[in-house]
């Protein structure tokens, strides 16, 4: 009878609707009691009650219907029909407590039940009298790409509704400058003078890290056409030799971006389009490193030993120009065949571990259905079933036959190569040595895969590539930065060191 | 007068029957009338106001009092009954008393001394010292700092053209305009076309469709030198540069910017646009101090990609023009009072008051200085919160753009425009030796032949290296 009643009830709810002539329902159903009745995330109530809109500056309370429903007049019956519905269907087929939440809340999501339209309702005014220099330029700058519908209010502003912990929306300028415990500061950098992995210290910081000796050796790279998820961009295989090389056991952590930050951070930004106006930038010994970040770099998710995340492909190469510099070794990006070839550590499986990429896929019916075993992935991968949204520390995974960590899943990794799919066809049908890819391109190798990914992405072979315009797309600032990335935070880097007459290769 | 007109109708027949024939042609096949273009009938000239009305006292303060700034006290003085300048503000005492002196014989207002600031902060002061309207007249590379401050404190503000010098400057002001628009705030700025009865009444039978589409155009501010002082040793580098303004690029822009405002602000207003791109060139020739060009020729691209072409000069000694003309795809006009058609048959032209004789009195047309100011007292008495800023703002902006492209050599974007960090000037405002780079701009690369044979054994070396990469070891 119980369930006879509960899969009626929308019928009903419905037909009252119809009998009461609408209007007095349709309130009734948009107060936030009656949201809140049936909304089972007590995380989502706490956090709007902490958040400006539950008591703005003049005293009004914006209502959970304000935003997540679209102004009256605006296709407003519509949605709250088909939302409605929705929400009865998940109350009724699913379990609340098994929602990550704080997943949800993330921008891609969040752009899904918040209407833009909304916003401007309320906030008309884009130009108020109180609008900081920084608020101009962004609000600038959002009238004139209105036009590009992922621009949305809460890009900037997604603690508007629900409070966030640690959300900055500004200059962060004091990024970074917290310190932990005193420490060992290194005066010195790891003297090398063998093919021998070491661990690098960092001058002037207490910073170290596990570099490892990669010995060379020859493997295939790519691809073979049947191997699951594969795309074209992975073959034809090439038969490759690789050079000895040192590369570190893990992804660049923020620790250690964090050293590279303190003592190169610039506090200007020069991007100079006047020519001769301003003065020639001089190819001085002094690297000027990353301006402060607009915003949470981290995702507020703690820094330490988690891979650095949100910086621009530009800061990634400056850190190894820096870090060269400041060693005396020769650190740089790896090439896309080195690192494939580290990554592979002697298989020519998908993955560096046995198993089927396909059976490891959990999204879909079939897999579910299926309950495929995930242990062994789950060993040696952050990716998207596991990572719970967000990078982990390198101690979460073993690694793989070389001894490095986190090759694959995590964050995905910069290359040095220019990305073009036609990349492997266009080099000659022979062995090839070190190659370094095409001369020139526009976008960079990025490879590796990240915790947002499912396993189809993060076999050895699987390519990808930077899309510098859409990861600054809601960089507020103007010109947009250098540095940070303001739309991407599941890439990073790994260095490489080469074994030259700077560590021991007379 | 008619005679000459029939003569020269006779005298362009055969040019405008052929050029007519491509034109007319069509649309007899296709059976629709070209009478619309032929028989087009000029619209009514609107009213103007030769006095704002009558209200309570308008207090006005004055930032800027140098030539352009004690002029527009007056006109201001003039625009209607009860106004009054309360406040004087300059970098310099002698400029500021000498204003205040003329304010004082040509109307017979005293601005009492404790209203008088000089310095560099003294623009806040005037703001806070208790008016309604801010005048501003300074060089043009305050204007932002100042128009932020006036809007913040809710004035109503006139502001001489140009609004700023750099894309910084012109973001900020935009951003200015549209919160002063929010409050309701009425700013008129010194592009003073837009209040000029002749251009005005032009621009509304060009608005009716008297040209057709606009299809292309030439704007021109080629004019002679305008003035510059030499160096004092008594002065500081600061103050010498300041009284020089007009030829230095951080206080004036340019005078593309600073003087061909004008033009390229007629192009925007008759476009109802602005370019998105330009490609210019210049040079520096005969100026005398300072760091500027004295000749510009751009061309600038709307987004639709329609050519117009900018040129400004500040040479004495050569063909002078300051003026406009567009062509649109039925005939054609030089803006200010005058329309013609395809065939060269004048189909509109301006009325100007007539004298005794009944004869045309062109100086009997309101001046444009003294009618913005009546419109300016006009809209804030009926409350109309009339508001030119954002306009003038991107007329700025678009003088910026040509300046740079002829600076650096390279096409510019408006899309550059708007992601510039480019701030001209000193970081801190003081008198004393002034940091920044004098150098006159020189775009492009010069031939060095050692540069030459460097590159081309750079190229040679990269060749041979990523053939090198490609080949096997064994």
């Amino acid at each position: 009878m119980k369930r006879f009643l509960l899969w009626f009830a929308p019928g009903l709810i419905v037909g009252i609707l119809l009998m009461a002539g609408g209007g007095r329902v349709l309130n009734r159903t948009s107060t936030n009691d009656y949201c809140m009745s049936c909304h089972i995330h007590p995380a989502a109530d706490n956090s709007w009650k902490r958040s400006v809109h539950y008591e703005t500056q003049s005293g009004y309370r914006v209502a959970c219907v304000e935003c997540h429903l679209p102004p009256k007049g605006d296709a407003y019956l519509w949605a709250k029909g088909t939302t409605g519905l929705r929400d009865l269907w998940s109350y009724w087929t699913k379990d609340s407590a098994s929602f990550n939440w704080e997943d949800r809340s993330r921008l891609e999501v969040a752009r899904g039940h918040v209407y833009e339209s909304s916003c401007i309702k309320c906030h008309e005014n884009l130009f108020p009298a109180k609008l900081t220099k920084e608020g101009e330029d962004a609000h600038l700058y959002y009238k004139q790409t209105k036009k590009t519908p992922d621009l949305h209010c809460i890009n900037c502003h997604l603690n508007a509704g629900h409070y966030m912990e640690g959300y900055t929306h500004g200059s962060n300028a004091t990024f970074g400058s917290v310190s932990s415990a005193p420490k060992e500061i290194f005066r010195e950098p790891t003297r090398v003078t063998g093919f021998n992995s070491f661990t690098e210290q960092v001058p002037n910081s207490s910073v170290s890290f596990r570099m490892l000796a990669i010995q060379g050796g020859r493997f295939k790279m790519g691809s073979p056409a049947d191997e699951p998820f594969r795309r074209s961009d992975e073959g034809p295989v090439k038969e490759v030799e690789i050079s000895p090389f040192f590369m570190a056991e893990v992804e660049v952590t923020w620790d250690e971006y964090l050293a590279f930050y303190t003592q190169t951070s610039a506090e200007g930004r020069s991007t100079d389009t006047e020519g001769l106006r301003t003065e020639q930038a001089s190819e001085t010994d002094a690297i000027s490193g990353a301006t402060p970040p607009y915003g949470q770099p981290d995702q507020g998710w703690g820094m330490g030993r988690r891979p650095a995340i949100s910086f621009s492909y530009h800061a990634a190469e400056t850190y190894c120009r820096w870090l060269s510099q400041v060693t005396g070794k020769t650190y740089r990006l790896p090439t896309e065949a080195e690192w494939e070839y580290a990554c592979r550590a002697g298989t020519e499986t998908p993955y560096f571990f046995p198993g089927d990429p396909k059976k490891f896929e959990k999204s879909g019916l079939r897999a579910k259905l299926s309950k495929n075993d995930t242990t062994i992935i789950n060993s040696f991968i952050v990716y998207k079933t596991n990572s719970q949204a967000k990078t982990q520390p390198p101690d979460r995974v073993k690694p793989n036959p070389f001894g490095l960590k986190n090759m694959l899943g995590n964050v995905a990794e910069f290359c040095s190569d220019w990305y073009r799919p036609d990349a492997y066809s266009l080099y000659e049908e022979q062995l090839l040595k070190d190659p370094r890819g095409p001369e020139s391109g526009e976008e960079h190798v990025v490879r590796g895969g990240s915790f947002m990914d499912m396993a189809g992405a993060l076999r050895s072979a699987a390519r990808d590539y930077t899309r510098t315009e859409a990861w600054l797309k809601t960089d507020p600032q103007i010109p947009k930065s250098i540095w940070w990335y303001s739309d991407c935070f599941n890439v990073g880097f790994r260095v490489v060191c080469e074994f030259d007459e700077k560590t021991g290769n007379l | 007068m008619k005679k000459s007109s029939i003569s020269r109708r006779k005298f362009l027949g055969k040019a405008a029957t052929v050029g007519a024939v491509g034109f007319v042609g069509p649309a007899i096949i296709t059976g629709c009338s070209s009478d619309k273009t032929k028989a087009f009938k000029p619209v009514a000239e609107g009213t103007w106001l030769d006095q704002a009305p009558d209200g309570p006292v308008l207090k006005a303060g004055l930032i800027g009092c140098g030539g352009r700034g004690s002029g527009a006290a007056i006109n201001f003085l003039n625009a209607g009954p009860n106004l009054q300048i309360t406040a004087l503000g300059d970098t310099f005492r002698d400029r500021l008393e000498s204003c205040r002196a003329g304010i004082l014989k040509q109307k017979g207002q005293e601005v009492p001394e404790e209203n008088c600031f000089v310095g560099f902060d003294a623009y806040q002061k005037v703001i806070d010292s208790g008016v309604d309207i801010i005048l501003t007249a300074t060089p043009p590379s305050f204007r932002p700092e100042i128009l932020a401050a006036a809007v913040a404190a809710r004035k109503h503000v006139f502001a001489e053209k140009p609004v700023c010098v750099d894309p910084t400057g012109a973001r900020s002001v935009m951003a200015t305009a549209l919160k002063a628009k929010e409050l309701g705030l009425t700013i008129v700025t010194g592009t003073q076309r837009r209040h000029q009865r002749n251009y005005v009444a032009n621009y509304n039978q060009v608005k009716a469709g008297a040209i057709g589409d606009i299809v292309g155009g030439n704007v021109w501010w080629n004019g002679g030198k305008l003035w510059h002082r030499d160096n004092n040793p008594a002065w500081t580098e600061m103050e010498w540069m300041i009284r020089d303004w007009v030829n230095w690029c951080w206080l004036s822009g340019d005078h593309i910017v600073e003087q061909h405002v004008h033009n390229l602000d007629v192009l925007n207003w008759f476009t109802g646009g602005h370019p998105v791109k330009a490609v210019g060139m210049g040079s520096r020739q005969r100026r005398v101090t300072g760091d500027q060009f004295d000749n510009f020729s751009v061309d600038f691209v709307f987004e639709d990609g329609r050519h117009f072409h900018s040129m400004c000069r500040q040479i004495n000694g050569c063909a002078q023009n300051v003026s406009e003309r567009l062509q649109g795809a039925t005939g054609s006009t030089n803006c200010i009072d005058m329309i013609h058609d395809l065939a060269g048959n004048e189909i509109w032209k301006y009325a100007y008051p007539l004298d005794s004789e009944g004869k045309e009195d062109k100086g009997a047309m309101k001046p444009a200085m003294d009618q913005e100011h009546v419109d300016l007292v006009n809209s804030i008495r009926t409350n109309q919160g009339f508001n030119e800023l954002e306009n003038t703002a991107i007329s700025t902006m678009v003088a910026i753009m040509g300046r740079i492209s002829a600076y650096t050599g390279k096409e510019t974007t408006w899309e550059e425009m708007m992601n510039s960090d480019m701030k001209l000037g000193p970081k801190v405002f003081a008198f004393g030796p002034v940091d920044i780079p004098k150098a006159v701009p020189i775009p492009g690369e010069a031939y060095d032949p050692v540069e030459e044979q460097k590159r081309a054994e750079e190229r040679a070396a990269a060749r041979a290296k990523q053939q090198a990469a490609q080949k096997p070891t064994n």
